[in-house]
């Protein structure tokens, strides 16, 4: 068909920060009703080209032509109110106000004498919302919704404000499947309106179900652009990463080995019976020596709360942990750390590194007690050990001395791995270790759990990439509404199989009736 | 300040923010040097540098504890009551020598201390409400301790405050070396980088099993301990204890000369340098004002755009 | 001795519990007897075993120890209005068995404050008279229901020391009600006098400027650069200390050049860092007048400090307090204008003579003396 007239055109588009070219003579087009997938490792320079087509920054070099015109957005809203809606993969709406007033923020309907005319929003509230598969009181303040339904409240609220081109950064990194299928459709619809979708995710299924043409970029430039049907998932991967394709296939799609083997001694960590109210209801998990143990579920199912239950960070009302035949007290952070247990947790962000702090900082923060004589930091062996797991982890920094806000997801993770790595523990607990990072750089982080296992060390695994889960767990243990329900083992270990579990349908084990009784 | 407008070339305003925050306020001290040395008539002399370091010593030493606190993400309301205290507590046991009377003097400061931070730290009372209540009941205290000012004649007390050593007042050693004593604490002690990763990002340092609570107590003890000493040394320069009025504002004055300084109030970084600095412009602005015999109600507006100036300044940094 | 003070200060303490806890009536119950038992407990053990410098000599003199330290009335000038009872309103009663309610402004942290509730305490005592007393410790709502407090509780009679001037209709309203006679003293209340107060007895700020005037011309010789350590900024008593001082100059001694004006906020150490600033940069400078001797003693450090010498710079201070007199004895200060706080005596006589049914002035100025070289050491027992 004759493609109609494009709604966007970038050309030759370069914008420069302070020592980086973060955007080098980058072209873009876009038509009506084209799903676009823009995708690129971490700092490959997808975040820099969607600020400047929202007016976050202003473009060095080249044009952004819109529906025709050349434009220049001073501000994100600029961009909103001409017709370019952006979801972020942080939902950035106003938590305490209710899911109605989040909807219409800034274009409110009101009555005839210019109050808010309520019921209206709220009718109009549910009505968009259904759409979404989001079926709630819309009077409730929005943080009181599961973070999939808030992000589809930020979802409806970009599609209906009449936007013409719709950017969605990682929109499904917090969704559950279910609900990316609602996302889809949602897309899909889009499309058959006549707007245009530009898709950013790191996961490659996604791109492929729903984008029509790919734009795939490599440190500031456009390295592939076309028909995402014509690239198959391999040369997708080669061409972002910048390697042979040979190479990529010969490691699979996750880099997960399996070179590691549990061995039949004593578990290295013993959690029995772990009980937080509202949230876990006698969970019990065990880890052996070199074993990587996987968490299954769908969101809320406690997977997280487990970990968290584990490393002292939520106070339990019941169960024990023991760590290496030695029952864990106090259930405090620092105890359990000192026991040997470490979390790498899910929100890197807020929980995991210390953004204002540089590489170095964050690297020893843990470990640095350990690396004091009388309170006084030994700044020769903190270097050592810096430098040791900068290079061992390829950390990717300008200096030990940059600030860890300012690196990319992947290495952010790698720093915060190299935090609980220089402290020798026993279990590593590992919450969503890949997720929001590059291809490479999850690769990396994968075949490193391999090794750490080989080396003898307990992993638990929480992912909700099955395939990751799959290929690099031993064995999964899968949750359900805080209560274990079943435990997949050797063969079993399988994306069926994990599914059917946790679908219910094919009950595995006994561990299902242990766990029935008191759920 | 002037040095924007001097500096109008147009740079990446960017830039120049970042420039601000971190060299403006010793660019601010320079040029008021300047300006002094040129309009000031007696300036430049040693004995008028004394006289500024020597009322100066005691605001940067309550604002070197400030600056620890504000770089936990909190505020200490709390300082000038605590100097009102010590100056009480130092007049009610002076009669036992002034050694015994500091002892006195820091137990009753590390008490107000451990109550702010045990507040703040267990409690989980929002720092400004834990520390303004010890405000409030810090000068209440002093002043049931002593009611009135009180003229001390202890010869010990009275060469604290206005002794020196080689010419160099008592007072301006014992700032600076606890000045010294404070950057490197932040720098290069196990303490000094919890406190930093606290103030960044708690729930990061939580789970990292650093001491949250036991830091922030020690924190808010160090800084009661601080306003202490600093209430010490202005009650010996005064020669006499006035709980009424001393470290009346002084709240005000440390916080001002911290974020002057260039430390952000969102915690996670402490510029002792800035700090010392941030103090020392807002007391040379002062002493301009004061030596020109300008209305006093100038010096509170000029310490005013000082003010917006650091906190925009800062608003370049808190924003990336 | 420390401990002996005790009981009174306690009550201030109750007041920071009560400041602190005004949410709701019961919490205020509750929150009392907590915040005075705790405060009365840290009081009591930093007291119990306390030693000041003090403790070991004898203690200060009572504050109201000379005898003829009272107040003169300056004779007032002729034609100046007067107030009867029968023009009031209300009926002669017997002072000796009437009861006599008393407001304090601001808490007796002072000498000035002190003095003052002394002397009305002494001299209800001498006179036998039944007082009740009540301090607002600066919260001027608190003095409104301080005084509605003292109403309730019987006064037939109030003696005010008011912390504002305006906002006293509630309070006048009430009094008038019950016929009570009010008079103020230290500042006035903007009523009308003989009808909702009866007299109003204070020093005149101006008047002290005037003579604080005269004496710096004295120890200067009339020429030369002078500063002024002005009180707190908005502050009546000074604008009119400078008012005074200023006119005095300019009529008297023209070549006596008010060189520097800064504010010391009424308090020792702004004083002295005031104080230091100027001696630096007008080394030339020959008097300050410092508005009250707080900042006069703050500037003798300061002088002490930079190494001058008894006499090298002239101060004259107001208010009289002891330290400053003894600063007279010691040749650092030239002058201190009295400003007297013993209202006591002068209170009672008009109250004494209003209720026999005689006439009162409606304005009261009482006599303020003053300190120089000739008198300090023989009158240091006057000073409060």
């Amino acid at each position: 068909m004759a493609p109609p007239a494009e709604v966007l055109a970038v050309r030759g588009l370069s914008k420069t920060f302070p020592g980086v070219r973060a955007l080098d003579d980058v072209d873009l087009t876009l038509h009506p009703g084209e799903v676009h997938a823009l995708i690129g490792e971490n700092g490959a320079g997808k975040s820099t080209l969607i600020k400047l087509l929202t007016g976050v920054h202003r473009p060095d070099a080249g044009d952004i032509v819109f529906q025709g015109s050349a434009v220049s957005f001073a501000t994100p809203l600029d961009a909103q109110k001409a017709g370019i809606s952006t979801i972020y993969q942080e939902v950035n709406l106003i938590p305490l106000l209710s899911v109605a007033r989040n909807l219409f923020l800034g274009r409110e309907p009101r009555n005839r004498v210019g109050l808010l005319d309520f019921p209206r929003m709220h009718r109009e509230a549910e009505e968009t919302l259904r759409a979404y598969g989001v079926r709630v009181d819309v009077r409730r303040p929005l943080r009181t919704l599961g973070v999939g339904a808030q992000q589809m409240v930020a979802l409806a609220r970009a599609v209906a404000s009449e936007a013409r081109i719709v950017i969605m950064d990682e929109p499904t990194s917090s969704l559950e499947p279910r609900e990316v299928e609602t996302l889809f459709s949602v897309i899909r619809r889009l499309r058959d309106e006549g707007i245009a979708v530009i898709y950013v995710s790191h996961r490659l299924d996604e791109l492929y179900a729903v984008c029509d043409t790919v734009t795939v970029l490599r440190d500031g430039r456009r390295v592939h652009h076309g028909r995402l049907a014509e690239l198959d998932r391999l040369s997708l991967v080669s061409t972002m990463l910048g390697r042979e394709l040979g190479e990529v296939r010969a490691e699979g799609l996750t880099k997960f080995t399996g070179d590691h083997h549990a061995t039949d001694a004593q578990p290295v960590l013993e959690a029995r019976d772990l009980t937080v109210p509202h949230q876990l209801h006698g969970v019990s998990v065990s880890i052996r020596p070199g074993e990587v143990v996987g968490l299954g579920g769908l969101l809320g199912s406690g997977r997280t709360e487990t970990a968290k239950a584990i490393s002292g960070a939520l106070a339990t009302s019941a169960g024990s942990v023991t760590v290496a035949g030695v029952p864990l007290r106090g259930g405090s952070t620092p105890a359990a750390i000192r026991a040997g247990i470490s979390l790498l947790p899910e929100d890197r962000k807020s929980e995991g590194i210390v953004p204002g702090l540089s590489v170095r900082e964050n690297i020893s923060l843990a470990v640095l007690p350990r690396l004091s004589r009388f309170g006084l930091v030994s700044e020769a062996r903190v270097d050592s050990i810096v430098d040791t797991f900068i290079e061992r982890l390829r950390i990717k920094a300008s200096s030990p001395q940059q600030k860890v806000g300012e690196l990319s997801g992947g290495n952010q993770q790698k720093v915060l791995l190299a935090r609980w790595l220089a402290m020798n523990p026993k279990v590593l607990l590992l919450d969503e270790p890949t997720r929001g990072i590059d291809v490479g750089a999850k690769a990396e982080v994968q075949k490193l759990v391999d090794e750490l296992a080989a080396d003898g060390l307990g992993v638990l695994l929480i992912s909700s990439d099955l395939e990751e889960l799959i290929e690099g767990s031993d064995r999964v243990v899968v949750l359900k509404d805080g209560a274990v329900v079943g435990e997949l083992t050797g063969d079993e270990v399988t994306e069926d199989k994990l599914m059917r579990t946790i679908a219910g349908h094919a009950p595995a084990r006994d561990t299902v009736e242990e766990a029935a009784t008191d759920g | 300040m002037a040095e924007a407008t001097v500096r109008s070339v147009p740079l990446d305003r960017a830039r120049i923010l970042q420039w601000l925050q971190t060299y403006g306020v010793y660019a601010g001290v320079a040029l008021l040097l300047v300006v002094n040395i040129v309009i000031t008539p007696h300036f430049l002399s040693a004995e008028n540098f004394r006289t500024q370091a020597v009322q100066v010593a005691p605001v940067i030493i309550v604002a070197l504890g400030m600056a620890l606190v504000i770089g936990t993400e909190g505020v200490d309301l709390s300082v000038g009551a605590v100097m009102a205290l010590a100056a009480s507590v130092t007049a009610l046991y002076l009669g036992y020598g002034l050694l015994p009377a500091l002892l006195v003097v820091a137990v009753f400061a590390a008490g107000v201390g451990l109550a702010n931070g045990a507040l703040v730290a267990f409690v989980g009372v929002q720092p400004i409400v834990a520390t303004l209540a010890l405000m409030v009941g810090g000068r209440g205290l002093a002043l049931v301790l002593l009611p009135q000012l009180e003229d001390l004649r202890n010869p010990a007390l009275a060469s604290l405050g206005s002794g020196d050593v080689l010419g160099v007042p008592y007072l301006i050693l014992i700032a600076t070396v606890l000045a010294l004593l404070v950057a490197f604490v932040v720098r290069r002690t196990t303490f000094g980088r919890q406190l930093l990763a606290i103030g960044d990002s708690r729930p990061a340092a939580q789970l990292a099993g650093l001491p949250v609570r036991r830091v922030l107590i020690v924190v808010y003890v160090v800084c009661a301990l601080l306003a202490a000493v600093a209430g010490v040394l202005a009650t010996a320069r005064l020669q006499a204890s006035d709980p009424t009025s001393l470290g009346n504002l002084m709240e005000l004055s440390a916080i001002t000369a911290v974020v002057v300084g260039g430390t952000p109030l969102t915690g996670g970084r402490v510029n002792i340098a800035g700090t010392v600095a941030g103090a020392v412009l807002i007391q040379l602005l002062t002493a301009t004002l004061i030596k020109h015999d300008l209305p006093p109600s100038w010096t509170q507006i000029a310490q005013a755009i000082v003010i917006v100036c650091a906190v925009y300044a800062a608003r370049g940094r808190g924003k990336r | 001795m420390h401990v002996l003070r005790l009981p009174s200060h306690l009550f201030s303490v109750t007041r920071i519990g009560v400041t602190m806890q005004r949410t709701t009536h019961r919490s205020r119950l509750l929150a009392r007897p907590v915040v005075v038992a705790l405060s009365a407990a840290v009081a009591l053990t930093a007291t119990s075993c306390a030693k000041s410098e003090d403790d070991a000599s004898d203690s200060k003199p009572s504050s109201a120890a000379a005898a003829d330290a009272g107040q003169k009335v300056v004779t007032p000038k002729p034609g100046s209005k007067s107030c009867t009872i029968d023009a009031y309103g209300g009926k002669k009663i017997d002072l000796k068995s009437a009861t006599v309610g008393f407001s304090q402004s601001e808490k007796e942290a002072n000498p000035f404050r002190i003095a003052e509730t002394q002397s009305i305490k002494d001299e209800a005592a001498k006179r036998g008279v039944k007082l009740l007393t009540a301090n607002a410790q600066s919260q001027f709502s608190k003095q409104i229901s301080d005084v509605q407090d003292l109403l309730a509780k019987g006064a037939d009679l109030l003696v005010i020391a008011p912390l504002n001037s305006d906002g006293w209709d509630p309070v006048l309203q009430a009094a008038a009600a019950k016929k009570v006679p009010i008079v103020t003293i230290d500042r006035k209340i903007n009523a009308t006098a003989c009808k909702d107060y009866v007299s109003f007895i204070a020093s005149d700020f101006v008047e002290q400027g005037r003579r604080a005037a005269d004496r710096m011309i004295e120890a200067t010789g009339g020429k030369g650069e002078v500063a002024i350590l002005l009180g707190s900024a908005g502050n009546n008593v000074t604008t009119e200390r400078t008012k005074g001082f200023k006119e005095r100059i300019a009529e008297k001694a023209p070549d006596l050049k008010v060189v520097f004006e800064q504010t010391g906020d009424f308090a020792r150490e702004k004083g002295q860092q005031v104080t230091e600033q100027l001696i630096q940069s007008k080394p030339g400078i020959k008097g300050i007048y410092a508005e009250n001797d707080e900042m006069g003693l703050g500037a003798v450090a300061a002088l002490k400090g930079a190494g001058k010498k008894a006499g090298d710079i002239k101060i004259v201070t107001v208010d009289g307090t002891r330290n400053a007199v003894q600063g007279v004895v010691d040749g650092w200060i030239s002058g201190v204008i009295e400003s007297n706080p013993r209202f006591g005596p002068l209170a009672f006589q008009t109250l004494d003579t209003f209720t026999q049914g005689k006439e009162v002035p409606q304005d009261i100025v009482i006599q303020d003396g003053a300190y120089d070289a000739g008198n300090a050491e023989q009158d240091l027992g006057k000073a409060y």
